[in-house]
């Protein structure tokens, strides 16, 4: 006997062994399904003595088995039924031979014998036999159980006839010496009279007649055989069959005290307490010599009789000495070489036993005995059963680990290098089944949790195996997941050499079969969740990013205000919504716009030892149509955090959320959802998507300053424009702004804004407003253009000007001019910055309320040019006009020219300072336009004042034309400004004094350096007009004039009496006038001598004139010159 | 005379193992990993008889052919796994005892230090050196 059963429970010593078998053509399927049918009658209850008899079946059994069967009987062929198709009468016979060979192979111990015939009708089937059955079909037999009974009890019959005879055997007769089948040579020539012989025959007999009795259903008799077995063999040192009689006493203490049964498999045995006493109860008549009552337990509970009890409990083992007598019998077992599968098969049923008893350290040792057992050479199928049964029965006491190992160990067995068809898929099975054993599941969420604990280097051969008999099996997806799921989690695990291994296989594999996220489903239902690589590379931040500052939409006002109220009735709750974990949840509070490509920056890491290729990234979002550009990247070998932006654009307006991302690593297509990475810190993945807006692009003339020198506000610019310049110099800027955007433009706004110094804001603003008004106008036109194409261009130039005005305050006069501490002084640069705004909208953004905002930042670095140190004014000889005079300084490292208007260059060299003077006619700045009332109203005072110096210092500018030019550089003239340095006496001077005087001399006016020319002796007439520009009235006035000649060397002579007389009063005097009135008054002179006189116009009487600043009552002096008269004209 | 040393957490998995270097180290693996089965089994066993006050040491949890594996469980349910070789017949008991009382000892200096994380693998150098020499001497 070479194969065990390894089924074998201990309750099966209680079963007759009936085999069934095909005998000729028989389908497999067909005898299967009349198999099952038959095995179904596994107990008969025995109609006249109650007893039930339990049948094993089995469809293969070794005639080598067999010869065992005197040692247990339960092992012994007792019954045959043979199945077989017959489809004509001629074929009777032959199969009826058949089926007498078949006999013939168990002959020796068989008590029946039945077979069933298919197929077979007529008049053979007609005749009534006991052993053969006719059924026309395996589909019409419905009495095969019927049949089987029947079988069964005429079994019984033999069973219970043997058992009384062997039973009522008394000692005084020759009891036949029952054997193994290898024990039998050693017999031979034995003394077979001795006293030790018969005792050795008695007690081998009691055990056989202990068997029949437990099978027979008389478990109390087979106790009592079985202990007597004992007792006789334990005195002839019958080692073996002590053995079996110790597990014939285990087996039917475990009959008794576990009804329902060790192997945990046979629905069927569903033998209750009660019935189990009455079939005692009924069976007392043919109870033995020594008599013990087996029904201790009634239906009720209750038993009279107390000797039964003792009885009972004598004969029956209790569960622990049922362990101990186990031990004691495989111990003698293991004597025997050739016991070696009685000896398994008993560990195996001693275990079974355990496991009901749980005691599972002590089966852990019948396991660990039973894996010693030698069983000499054993066929590879034979082993791989061994190791699955070990394993299962560790299963079966709890010992999971050991079990796996022991699966493992089946699985390995089935590709053994010997075998030459390995059974990749048997492996691959088994191997899935160790699984939980090595507390591996294959989804990796389980993973997920924090850092993975557990048996890494066993789990990782595991999944090493698996992969490796995935492929063989010819499943290269299978491979390729299992692969993945090794990588994914047990990347900590790995060495560098061991990662690089893996991925090259998994390359390898997915060349052939690129590895996607699809759920793999094994035929027996297993499933394999897809393995998503999200350490490959591990995200640590996911980032949604605001468009660039130029695209970034804004809602306009009004419509914000009615937004938020529809978002909630109250300003302010107390109560804060539970959203604390649902940080990915919030919203972020810019918006992406439809149409417009938005980016997502991840912080990446890749912890491979080398280059990581990532294909196909993108990301995964839901909410609206979304079109993600994949991105395909390349990251060094253990690279730090690093920045990965992946793009999309939104098709759809709506509420989109960022759910994860997508790779294509090592040919593996993965998606990765965020809920799952828990370390993955983000700010948030629900977005706003807006309708469409248009997108303008702008460019500029001057080159763009990449950054902007320093931050030039709080807000940030789409662009900037740096310009270096000298102070007056003026620059070109054109912009010009282009729709690249599928949208048209609607509306477009603009405004400026100047950052830096207040002081020099209002010129630059001012320009840009004329700006904004021409490209109004503009915009009319261009609209229309854009209309029809949407990419249309729209150019607009704008002039730039470096405010024309001195920002330094005047020096204090008495400073030397030239000096070098000035010089610092005045070659700081000077910063202005402005920026432009350009507000568009259109398209389907526009009716939901937003625009966008374009904005351009121009940076002016303002070198100095010249500077007007000090400012003073001289008067001319006209009052109409006077001399300005200006200490002109150079800054700069360059020599300038400075011109004035009608006025010959001034040549500077570097930081030099020379003084210019420019005859300049007087300013009438009332003529300068007056504010309007309503912009007067609401202009704080000292604004106006600004505003009226500003106005007064332009028109002096115009006036004045004072221009520079760095020789050296070729340029152009620059404008200087004098505005700056002006201050209010200096303005005074030049403006030109409210009431004007007008002296004509014979109806001449005269006035500075016109001389008037009269005659000797003739009358002169003076005539001084007043014009009063003023607002309010003037005068009374009076006037005196007074000749006096000037000797050109200091003197001047005002003792003219006899030289010049008055015609009429030297007086004059004028009335009040009134504004924008005028007055004239008319004297006479009468110069007498020839000469060079000068007229000297004085105020009598100042007092009118007082609270009116003196400037205003300069009269010109008058210059007459007197001339002889021809003597023929004095004739 | 050890041939491997491995410390288990409490949730049944290594903390720590080392085994001598000349043999393969998986088998070790798998030899130590399937002892678990037998140290649940009898703590879950003692556990139930004795209430509080129990052994620690497991004594003998099962032999193998070339092996003994020997068991050691802490009050906090972590479990000290010691394999020595078969053949090493001198090895008594009360040895392998004090080997177990040694490693318990020097696993508590390991959990005292502050920057320790308990339930991370265990990289002290001390114990290490503690292991090594439990694995050298006869070895």
């Amino acid at each position: 006997m070479s194969v065990p059963d390894y089924m074998q429970s201990a309750e099966d010593h209680q079963t007759v062994l009936v085999v069934v078998q095909p005998v000729g053509i028989v389908p497999e399927d067909q005898f299967f399904k009349i198999y099952k049918r038959i095995a179904t009658v596994s107990q008969v209850s025995i109609r006249d003595s109650q007893r039930l008899l339990y049948i094993r079946y089995r469809h293969h059994y070794l005639p080598e088995n067999n010869e065992w069967g005197d040692f247990q009987t339960h092992r012994k062929v007792v019954g045959l039924i043979a199945i077989t198709t017959c489809g004509s009468a001629k074929e009777w016979s032959q199969t009826a031979e058949r089926f007498h060979g078949q006999k013939e192979v168990y002959s020796s111990t068989l008590y029946d014998s039945r077979l069933l015939v298919f197929g077979l009708q007529g008049e053979i089937a007609e005749q009534q036999r006991t052993d053969v059955a006719f059924y026309p079909s395996f589909e019409d037999c419905s009495d095969v159980e019927k049949r089987v009974e029947d079988f069964v009890e005429s079994i019984f019959i033999v069973l219970e006839s043997k058992r009384l005879d062997r039973a009522t055997d008394k000692s005084g007769d020759k009891i036949p010496l029952l054997c193994v089948p290898f024990e039998k040579k050693d017999f031979v020539g034995l003394d077979t009279d001795s006293r030790h012989y018969k005792k050795r025959c008695q007690g081998r007999m009691r055990k056989h007649v202990g068997d029949l009795c437990l099978q027979a259903g008389m478990l109390q008799d087979a106790l009592v055989h079985y202990h007597m077995s004992v007792e006789l063999l334990r005195g002839v040192n019958d080692f073996l069959w002590l053995g079996a009689a110790l597990e014939g006493l285990c087996s039917a203490s475990v009959i008794f005290h576990y009804p329902g049964g060790t192997a945990g498999k046979a629905p069927g045995r569903k033998l209750s307490m009660s019935q189990a006493a009455d079939a005692g109860k009924r069976h007392r008549p043919g109870a033995q010599e020594v008599l013990i009552d087996p029904g201790a337990l009634t239906a009720n509970g209750i038993s009279a009789d107390t000797s039964t009890e003792i009885g009972r409990a004598k004969n029956c083992l209790s569960p622990e000495d049922i362990i101990e007598k186990y031990k004691e019998a495989i111990s003698y077992y293991g004597k025997y070489k050739n016991a070696g599968v009685i000896e398994l098969e008993a560990c195996v049923k001693a275990v079974r036993v355990l496991a009901i008893q749980k005691r599972a350290r002590e089966a852990s040792d019948f396991l660990q005995n039973a894996v010693y057992i030698n069983l000499g050479q054993l066929s590879e199928e034979e082993k791989i059963q061994r190791y699955s049964i070990l394993s299962e029965l560790y299963e079966l006491i709890g010992f999971h680990r050991k079990s796996a190992f022991f699966k493992r160990v089946a699985a390995m067995q089935c590709v053994a290098p010997t075998i030459p068809e390995p059974g990749w898929r048997a492996c691959y099975k088994l191997l899935l089944e160790t699984l939980p054993g090595y507390s591996l599941s294959l989804d990796p969420k389980d993973f997920s949790k924090g850092t993975h604990r557990g048996w890494a280097a066993v789990q990782m051969r595991l999944l090493h195996e698996l992969v490796y008999a995935s492929r063989r099996m010819g499943n290269p997806g299978l491979s390729v997941r299992h692969l993945s799921f090794l990588l994914q989690t047990m990347l900590d695990f790995l060495s560098d050499q061991e990662k690089k291994e893996v991925t090259q296989s998994l390359e390898n594999y997915t060349s052939k079969c690129p590895g996607g996220m699809e759920v793999i489903t094994l035929p027996d239902g297993l499933k394999l969740p897809p393995v998503p690589f999200t350490k490959l590379p591990i995200v640590r931040s996911v980032k949604l990013l605001n468009l660039p500052v130029s695209l970034r939409p804004h809602k306009v006002k009004e419509l914000l205000g009615h937004n938020m109220s529809t978002a909630s009735p109250f300003i302010y709750s107390p109560i804060i919504m539970h959203n604390r974990g649902e940080e990915r949840c919030k919203k972020i509070d810019f918006q992406w716009v439809q149409g417009d490509v938005c980016e997502v920056q991840l912080m990446v890491y890749n912890p491979m030892p080398y280059e990581l290729r990532v294909e196909n990234m993108g990301l995964l979002t839901s909410g609206v149509e979304f079109e993600s550009l994949p991105a395909a990247l390349s990251l060094p070998a253990e690279s730090g955090l690093y920045p990965v932006t992946l793009v999309g654009a939104p098709r759809t307006a709506g509420n989109i959320t960022v759910n994860g991302y997508h790779t294509s690593v090592f040919g593996v297509t993965s998606d990765c959802l965020l809920e799952g990475l828990p370390a993955v810190k983000t700010t948030g993945c629900l977005v706003e998507v807006i309708p469409s807006l248009p997108r303008l692009q702008l460019s500029t003339s001057l080159p763009r300053s990449v950054h902007p020198p320093q931050p030039m506000s709080k807000e940030e610019l789409s662009s900037t424009v740096s310009v270096q310049l000298f102070n007056g110099e003026t620059q070109q800027l054109t912009i010009t702004l282009e729709n690249i955007g599928s949208e048209d433009i609607e509306t477009l706004e603009l405004t400026s804004k100047i950052v830096t110094s207040k002081q020099s804001v209002s010129l630059l603003l001012h320009k840009v407003q004329n700006f904004y008004v021409r490209l109004k106008k503009e915009f009319a036109s261009i609209y229309s253009f854009i209309q029809f194409l949407p990419n249309g261009i729209s150019v607009t130039g704008l002039p730039i000007s470096s405010p024309l005005r001195q920002v330094l305050k005047p020096r204090p006069e008495n400073k030397p001019v030239s000096s070098e501490p000035g010089k610092a002084e005045y070659s700081h640069i000077k910063t202005l910055e402005a920026v432009l705004n350009f507000k568009y909208s259109g398209g389907a953004g526009k009716v939901e309320g937003y625009y966008r905002e374009l904005s351009l930042g121009v940076h002016v670095d303002v070198e100095p040019s010249v500077f007007f140190t000090r400012v003073s004014t001289l008067p001319a000889t006209s009052t109409r006009q006077c001399y300005l005079l200006l200490d002109i300084f150079n800054p700069t490292e360059h020599e300038l020219t400075v011109c004035a208007k009608n006025n010959q260059d001034l040549v500077l060299h570097a930081s030099e300072c020379q003084r210019m003077a420019i005859q300049v006619d007087k300013f009438d700045f009332e003529s300068l336009p007056q504010p309007d009332q309503e912009t007067a109203r609401f202009t704080n005072p000292k604004q106006l004042q600004e505003e009226r110096q500003h106005a007064q210092g332009c028109q002096i500018n115009s006036k004045l034309g004072i221009c520079w030019s760095i020789i050296s550089f070729q340029r152009l003239q620059r404008k200087a400004s004098v505005e700056g340095v002006l201050n209010q006496l200096v303005l005074e001077h030049l403006q030109l004094a409210p009431l004007q005087w007008d002296v004509m001399v014979n109806e001449k006016p005269c006035d500075c350096d016109v001389i008037a020319d009269c005659k000797v002796g003739e009358a002169v007439t003076l005539e001084v007009k007043l014009t009063n520009l003023s607002k309010n009235s003037v005068g009374p006035l009076a006037l005196t004039v007074v000749p006096y000649q000037d000797y050109q060397n200091g003197v001047q002579n005002y003792d003219l009496e006899d030289a010049v007389t008055f015609i009429g009063s030297n007086t004059f005097y004028i009335n009040t006038v009134k504004p924008k009135d005028s007055a004239v008054c008319v004297g006479a002179l009468l110069f007498l001598y020839t000469g060079d006189f000068y007229l000297n116009i004085k105020f009598q009487d100042d007092s009118a004139g007082r609270e009116l600043p003196l400037a205003w009552f300069t009269l010109p002096s008058v210059h007459i010159k007197a001339l002889d008269v021809p003597l023929q004209a004095g004739a | 005379m050890a041939v491997c040393i491995a410390v288990i957490a409490k949730e049944n998995y290594p903390l720590y193992i080392r085994s001598v270097p000349t043999q393969n180290k998986l088998k070790f693996h798998y030899t130590v990993h399937t002892s678990l089965d037998v140290v649940e089994e009898k703590v879950s066993t003692v556990g139930k008889s004795l209430g509080d006050q129990r052994e620690l040491y497991l004594g003998l949890l099962y032999p193998t052919e070339d092996y003994k594996v020997y068991g050691y469980v802490t009050n906090s349910k972590v479990k000290f796994v010691i394999v020595v070789d078969s053949s090493n017949t001198s090895l008594r008991d009360n040895e392998i005892r004090s080997m177990f009382r040694k490693l318990h000892n020097s696993f508590t200096d390991v959990m005292c230090n502050p920057f320790h994380n308990p339930g991370d693998p265990i990289q002290s150098k001390a114990f290490d050196g503690i292991v090594s020499g439990m694995m050298v001497q006869t070895g």
